[in-house]
C-alpha cells in the first residue's frame, strides 16, 4: 500500500471509532477527540446561484457554532436526564464514507469525509441527516485532535437536529 | 364546513377550551388556508433583505410561494411565484438581484413590476394576438411594511396593516423602533421542519411562559435557564392579549454578568435613544424578555436586547416549516452583531438548546391529538381566565405570567376568522 492509502486508512479508522462513540452514547469520550480550541461549525444552506453560497463563518447564521465549552454544554444537557428531545434516547447510527486526506504535513492534516446519520424515534419517526465534514486535525501521530470541524449538511430545511456529527 | 367542524363548537368561549380537531383535521386545515391564510396579513420579508432596485427574496404566504422584490423605481412588490402560462415558478433562487424573471419552462419573461414583457414566438405562434397586458405576474392584492416588516394579504378588502396590528403596534415598537438607525437582518435564514400543526408554535409564542421550566428543564439543569420573570408583576412581568388576537409575553431578566462588557454600553445607549421615540413605559421594558405572535403565523422572541423573528409556514395539518431570522440594529457594533448571531444560533435554531425541546413537544402533542377518541375531549386554556386587567398605559388585557389569556386570545381570533364565510354584502 502507498503511504497515501495508509494515511487515509489511519484517519478512516479514527472516524469509525468516533462513530462508535457517538452511537454507543459514549459522549464524554467523544469530547476528548476535540482540541481545547476547537471550532465546531455548521453553516446554514441557501439556494443561490452556482458558486454564490457562502459557507464561511461570518455574521451569517449557522446550525452549529460551538467551541469546546459549547460541545461540553450539549453533552451535559443530554446527561441532565431532562433533554426531552432525546429522552428516551433516539436510536442513532453514524456512517462515514468517502474519506480523503486533503493535506497532511505530519503535525497538521485536513481530512474530508461524507456522512449519513440515521435517527429513529417515536416508533415510526425516521430521519436521515446527510452531509460532508471537513476536519482540521492537529497534534501529529499519537496526539491527533480535531481542531476544527466544518459540517456541511445537505438539507435546505432541517428536521429537529438532536444528533451530533 | 359541516356542523361537526363548526368553529363555534371547536372553540368554547365560555369554558375556554379548544377541540383537538383544529390541529389534526384535514378539512379544518383546508378551511384555514382560505379563511386565515387567504385573508390575514402574513409576514413575507424584512425590507433590509431587498435594499436595492432589482433585489428579490422568495418567501411563502401559507402554502403559496411568493417573490418579494424591489422594482427599479424602488417600490416593493409581492408576486405569486408562478408563471401565468403553466404555473411554473419563475424565480428559483432564495435571493438575488435581477432585472426580470424569466420562466424556465417556456421563457415567458416579466419585469420587476410584474409586467409580461417577453413571450417567445409572440409573432410566429401567437400572431401578436396575445394581450400581454392581461397576463402579468399575479401581484398579491395588498402589501405594506410596518417598521421594516413587510406583510401581504390576499384579501383586497383587508383592513390596513396598521389597523390589523392595532394595539400590538405598541409592543412591536418596543423592539423595532428603539433607534433612528432602524434594523436589518443578519445574513442567513434558519429553516427547519416539524411533523406538527403550525398552530402549536404560534400559540406558544402568543403567551405560553408556563412551559419554560418544564419543557426546557434540561437547560435549567445546566444553568442556561431559570424561572424568568416574577420580580415586577404587572409592571415588567406581564402578558398581554390585544383585541386583534395578538399576544405578548414580557419578563424581567437579569443579563448574564459575563456579557456586560459588550451588552452594558449597548443597552444603555439604546435606552437613551429609545427615550426619544418611545413612551417611558415602553423604555422601562428594554432589557426584558419579549415573546409575541402576530396572528396568525408571525412570531418574535427578544432577549439580551436581540430580536429573533420567525414565520410558521403551514404544510398540511401535520407539517410546519419554520423560517427564522435575526434582526439587529443597523448601527450596532461588530461585537454586538456577533453576540446576536451566537444567541440565536445557540438557543432558538434547529439545533438550539431550547428549540429542540419545543420541537419535540409540538410533534408529540400532534401525535396524540390525531386519535379519534382523544379528539372528543377538549384541551384546557382556562388559566387565569377571568383575572385579566386593563391598563391605560398598555394595550390589551394584561396578567402576570404564567397565564393563558394571550393564547386564548389567539384562539378567539382564530374562531372569528374561521366563522367568517367570506360572504360580502
Amino acid at each position: 500500500m502507498t503511504d497515501r492509502t495508509l494515511l487515509r486508512l489511519e484517519f478512516e479508522q479514527r472516524y469509525f471509532e468516533e462513530a462508535a462513540l457517538l452511537d454507543q452514547d459514549r459522549l464524554e469520550e467523544w469530547l476528548d477527540l476535540f482540541a481545547d480550541d476547537v471550532r465546531y461549525f455548521a453553516p446554514v444552506r441557501a439556494e443561490l446561484g452556482r458558486g454564490n453560497e457562502d459557507l464561511a463563518r461570518g455574521l451569517r447564521l449557522s446550525i452549529f457554532d460551538d467551541n469546546k465549552d459549547g460541545l461540553k454544554l450539549r453533552v451535559a444537557r443530554i446527561r441532565s436526564g431532562a433533554a426531552h428531545a432525546d429522552e428516551p434516547p433516539s436510536h442513532v447510527r453514524h456512517f462515514v464514507t468517502n474519506v480523503r486526506v486533503l493535506q497532511c504535513d505530519g503535525e497538521k492534516a485536513t481530512v474530508a469525509s461524507n456522512f449519513i446519520v440515521f435517527k429513529s424515534r417515536h416508533g415510526r419517526d425516521e430521519t436521515l441527516f446527510v452531509g460532508r465534514r471537513e476536519d482540521r486535525w492537529a497534534g501529529g501521530p499519537g496526539n491527533w485532535k480535531i481542531a476544527g470541524r466544518l459540517i456541511v449538511l445537505d438539507h435546505n430545511i432541517l428536521e429537529n437536529v438532536t444528533v451530533l456529527f | 364546513m359541516g356542523t361537526t367542524s363548526d368553529p363555534a363548537t371547536l372553540i368554547d368561549l365560555a369554558d375556554r377550551t379548544v377541540s383537538p380537531k383544529i390541529f389534526a383535521d384535514p378539512e379544518i386545515y383546508r378551511a384555514e388556508q382560505e379563511r386565515i391564510f387567504g385573508r390575514c396579513w402574513l409576514y413575507v420579508a424584512h425590507d433590509s433583505q431587498v435594499p436595492n432596485p432589482g433585489d428579490f427574496v422568495t418567501s411563502f404566504m401559507g402554502e403559496e410561494p411568493v417573490i418579494v422584490c424591489r422594482d427599479l423605481d424602488g417600490r416593493v412588490h409581492v408576486f405569486l411565484n408562478s408563471c401565468r402560462h403553466r404555473g411554473m415558478q419563475v424565480c428559483r433562487f432564495e435571493q438575488g438581484n435581477a432585472r426580470s424573471f424569466q420562466c424556465p419552462y417556456h421563457g415567458w419573461t416579466y419585469d420587476m413590476t410584474g409586467r409580461l414583457v417577453g413571450v417567445p414566438d409572440f409573432r410566429k405562434a401567437y400572431y401578436e394576438e396575445l394581450d400581454r397586458s392581461k397576463w402579468g405576474l399575479l401581484e398579491v392584492p395588498r402589501s405594506a411594511a410596518y417598521r421594516g416588516l413587510i406583510f401581504a394579504s390576499f384579501e383586497e378588502r383587508a383592513p390596513s396593516l396598521e389597523d390589523y396590528l392595532g394595539g400590538f403596534r405598541w409592543y412591536l415598537d418596543m423592539v423595532l423602533d428603539r433607534s433612528a438607525s432602524g434594523m436589518m437582518t443578519l445574513p442567513g435564514v434558519h429553516k427547519w421542519t416539524l411533523a406538527t400543526n403550525w398552530k402549536f408554535g404560534a400559540e406558544q409564542f402568543s403567551g405560553d411562559n408556563y412551559h419554560t421550566m418544564w419543557a426546557h428543564q434540561s437547560a435549567v439543569r445546566v444553568g442556561l435557564a431559570e424561572q424568568f420573570g416574577g420580580a415586577e408583576p404587572w409592571q415588567r412581568d406581564f402578558e398581554s392579549a390585544t383585541d386583534e388576537g395578538h399576544g405578548w409575553i414580557n419578563l424581567t431578566f437579569d443579563d448574564p454578568p459575563e456579557l456586560n462588557e459588550v451588552l452594558g454600553p449597548y443597552l444603555a445607549r439604546l435606552r437613551e435613544e429609545a427615550a426619544k421615540r418611545l413612551s417611558p413605559m415602553q423604555v422601562r421594558q428594554i432589557g426584558c424578555v419579549h415573546v409575541g405572535t402576530v396572528f396568525p403565523n408571525f412570531s418574535l422572541l427578544s432577549f439580551l436586547g436581540f430580536l429573533s423573528i420567525r414565520a410558521w409556514h403551514p404544510r398540511g395539518p401535520d407539517r410546519v416549516d419554520v423560517w427564522s431570522w435575526s434582526l439587529v440594529q443597523r448601527d450596532a457594533p461588530q461585537a454586538v452583531l456577533e453576540l446576536a448571531r451566537d444567541v440565536q444560533v445557540r438557543t432558538f435554531s434547529p439545533a438550539g438548546i431550547f428549540e429542540q425541546d419545543d420541537g419535540e413537544m409540538w410533534t408529540a402533542c400532534y401525535q396524540t391529538l390525531r386519535g379519534t377518541y382523544r379528539r372528543r375531549f377538549p384541551l384546557n386554556y382556562q388559566m387565569s381566565a377571568n383575572h385579566g386587567r386593563t391598563d391605560p398605559e398598555r394595550p390589551g388585557l394584561l396578567h402576570p405570567p404564567p397565564t393563558e389569556i394571550g393564547i386564548f386570545g389567539f384562539y378567539r381570533r382564530w374562531r372569528q376568522a374561521m366563522a367568517d364565510d367570506g360572504a360580502r354584502g
